[in-house]
């Protein structure tokens, strides 16, 4: 059962269900503000820019990357498996917050299921690309096929990647859209216009709220959740093991997959509270994302940093402890000291130091320094993996074979591309689909404030 | 048959439940609540049961089944390749495919369950009693037919409780 003495009411302002609808639909009926318009023009810039660098990477070849024999991952494994990161907010947030029944979750889940969508097409597309021949992709797929029919290798952690990734954007799309389907009935009965009638009642999929519906939807729902908890766990573990399953020092640690995990979530944690500040701010969402909302979000991230931390130190303990001078070279010569040495301290210093400072409720409450401390995260959990990849494939145990890296701007290109379809795609998030789950919210509304009706409602778990 | 119903709306889900509990109380048969958001007591009222973890297992257990006879077909029996040394039923690799796929099948199998099971589909022509019930009201209706004896009783019942509105409507409802 909800404990309101221990949260506090979830939605402040003494809302009514009228009022939730009205607030959460209200920016799609307004006209499209400024500030709008020109994120998405600048993030069409930025795509455009990106779809060039992708051009010029399928008509020109891998040859205009970075990459060389030695560094043969760049900066494209590096943003994929920091946008796979970023895309594990969703599942974490509502997936994890669903299965242990914590009613907070319902005010930020659509956004944080929206942008993990978003983050997961996002990573999708580098490797990808990756393949050189981005036109034979589809031979990933374990297809009857005329080469022989030469199936494809059920062993390799890539093809374990590819399975993982797909299924992931599939699950997280369709748990995104189901929740949605109830939203989508409000708006299409609340709409006055034609159009909208027409457009999110083909999408509410004749949607009318019946118990029958609710009973199947709740199943669904917890069916959905128990199994995709299990998808959170598994996507970033199987992206570890790309590195893990090789020989290569600093990738052999059977440390990897928590680790990824757990860094993971840290990315998509405090993406989600970067997107809660900006949607509160821009939308004035205040009363559903409140200050205690940000509050635990902050809470979770001092913990998620100090398990960070401690997997920083585990490292290098390990490396120090097995003996072995490849382990110990990679650690402590090229790490910690060496070419890439900047990198590792960004990482250790904006993961494991700065979010320490959610310790003090005032940085808590103060919204800017929190929009600052996440960016900060966000940029450290990217060193996080230039670090690994980079540091351990420049000097690998041949001295002949180093060598060091620098991205080409087509590698840029296809970041700040990344970067621009993931700002499109939730600046359209923002204004055609109800940026909080409307009926979810409504359901903890009465249980979670101290009114008449609570008593009457203990019932509700 | 007429399709003539008795229609309440509520605007507190704690007045519906008294309504409800009354209203089975005295016999008289609900045939449908529609309510912003899901309400366990109605679901509970309404003595629906869903089969759905079931299904959703059973899904999960053939597609385990499915996936591992598949990579064994496709790796030991129709190509075999020697990839370093390994044997050519390597399980212990076969287990991360097979769990990603039952969870995909399972996903994909469930979305469709519930879909023909709730009736909830893309062009689906659906009657909604009251079209506030998806935004701020708690709507009960009752077929007039079935209860033909008892409707003044149902009324006094319905405005006793706190019923904003009482009204009679035609309406065709789907199942």
């Amino acid at each position: 059962m909800y404990k309101t003495e221990v949260r506090g009411p979830l939605i402040l302002g003494d809302k009514n269900y009228r009022q939730i609808s009205d607030d959460v639909i209200a920016p799609i009926n307004q006209p499209i503000p400024g500030w709008w318009k020109f994120a998405f023009f600048v993030a069409f810039m930025m795509t455009s820019f990106g779809v060039m660098a992708l051009y010029q990477t399928v008509a020109v070849g891998l040859g205009t990357w970075g990459v060389n024999n030695s560094v043969g991952w760049g900066w494209e494994i590096i943003n994929f498996v920091w946008w796979i990161g970023i895309g594990h907010a969703g599942t974490a947030f509502s997936i994890f917050l669903l299965i242990l029944r914590q009613k907070w979750r319902t005010s930020i889940n659509r956004a944080a299921e929206a942008m993990t969508v978003v983050a997961v097409i996002c990573a999708a597309i580098f490797p990808a690309i990756h393949m050189g021949r981005v036109w034979l992709a589809f031979f990933i797929f374990p297809y009857p096929n005329t080469r022989g029919p030469l199936w494809v290798n059920f062993n390799s952690p890539l093809f374990w990647d590819f399975i993982a990734i797909s299924a992931y954007l599939l699950i997280s799309a369709s748990f995104w859209y189901f929740g949605m389907v109830p939203d989508f009935a409000t708006i299409r009965d609340k709409a006055t216009s034609k159009i909208k009638k027409a457009v999110y009642g083909f999408f509410a999929f004749g949607w009318t709220g019946s118990s029958r519906e609710w009973l199947r939807y709740e199943a669904l729902s917890y069916v959905l959740g128990g199994i995709a908890a299990v998808l959170v766990v598994s996507v970033h573990s199987i992206v570890s093991t790309d590195f893990a399953v090789s020989v290569i020092p600093g990738w052999h640690t059977t440390v990897f997959p928590p680790y990824f995990v757990v860094g993971a979530i840290f990315s998509g944690f405090a993406m989600v509270m970067t997107l809660m500040i900006i949607i509160r701010k821009m939308y004035k969402f205040q009363d559903y994302v409140t200050d205690s909302h940000l509050n635990a979000i902050a809470k979770i991230l001092i913990f998620i940093s100090l398990i960070m931390g401690t997997a920083y130190g585990t490292e290098i303990f390990i490396a120090w402890y097995s003996g072995s001078e490849y382990e110990m070279f990679t650690f402590f010569h090229n790490r910690i000291t060496g070419d890439y040495a900047f990198e590792f301290w960004a990482m250790v210093t904006c993961n494991a130091f700065i979010p320490q400072l959610f310790w003090f409720k005032k940085v808590r409450q103060n919204l800017t320094l929190a929009f600052i401390i996440s960016i900060f995260i966000n940029i450290g959990m990217w060193y996080e993996r230039f670090n690994i990849l980079i540091t351990s494939l420049s000097k690998d145990f041949l001295p002949s074979s180093w060598t060091t890296y620098t991205p080409t701007w087509v590698e840029i290109g296809i970041y700040i591309g990344t970067l621009g379809i993931f700002t499109m795609g939730v600046l359209l998030f923002f204004k055609y689909i109800p940026m909080i789950a409307i009926s979810e919210v409504k359901s903890v509304l009465k249980v979670t404030s101290l009114n008449d009706n609570y008593i009457n409602h203990q019932s509700h778990e | 048959m007429s399709n003539t119903r008795i229609i309440g709306v509520f605007e507190e889900e704690s007045n519906l439940m008294a309504a409800v509990k009354q209203v089975k109380q005295e016999g008289i048969e609900i045939e449908e609540v529609y309510t912003p958001y899901p309400m366990h007591d109605v679901i509970e009222a309404m003595g629906k049961k869903t089969r759905f973890t079931f299904a959703a297992f059973l899904y999960g257990f053939m597609a385990v089944i499915g996936v591992l006879s598949f990579l064994y077909y496709t790796a030991v029996i129709d190509w075999p390749i020697n990839y370093g040394g390994k044997p050519t039923n390597a399980f212990p690799s076969f287990i991360i495919v097979t769990i990603i796929l039952t969870i995909l099948t399972i996903t994909i199998a469930s979305l469709f369950t519930f879909s023909a099971r709730a009736a909830i589909f893309p062009g689906k022509k659906f009657d909604l009693p009251d079209n506030r019930s998806t935004d701020d009201k708690f709507v009960i209706v009752f077929d007039k037919h079935s209860v033909s004896g008892a409707v003044d009783k149902l009324k006094a019942i319905l405005k006793d409780k706190g019923a904003l509105e009482v009204y009679e409507n035609e309406i065709q409802l789907q199942n």
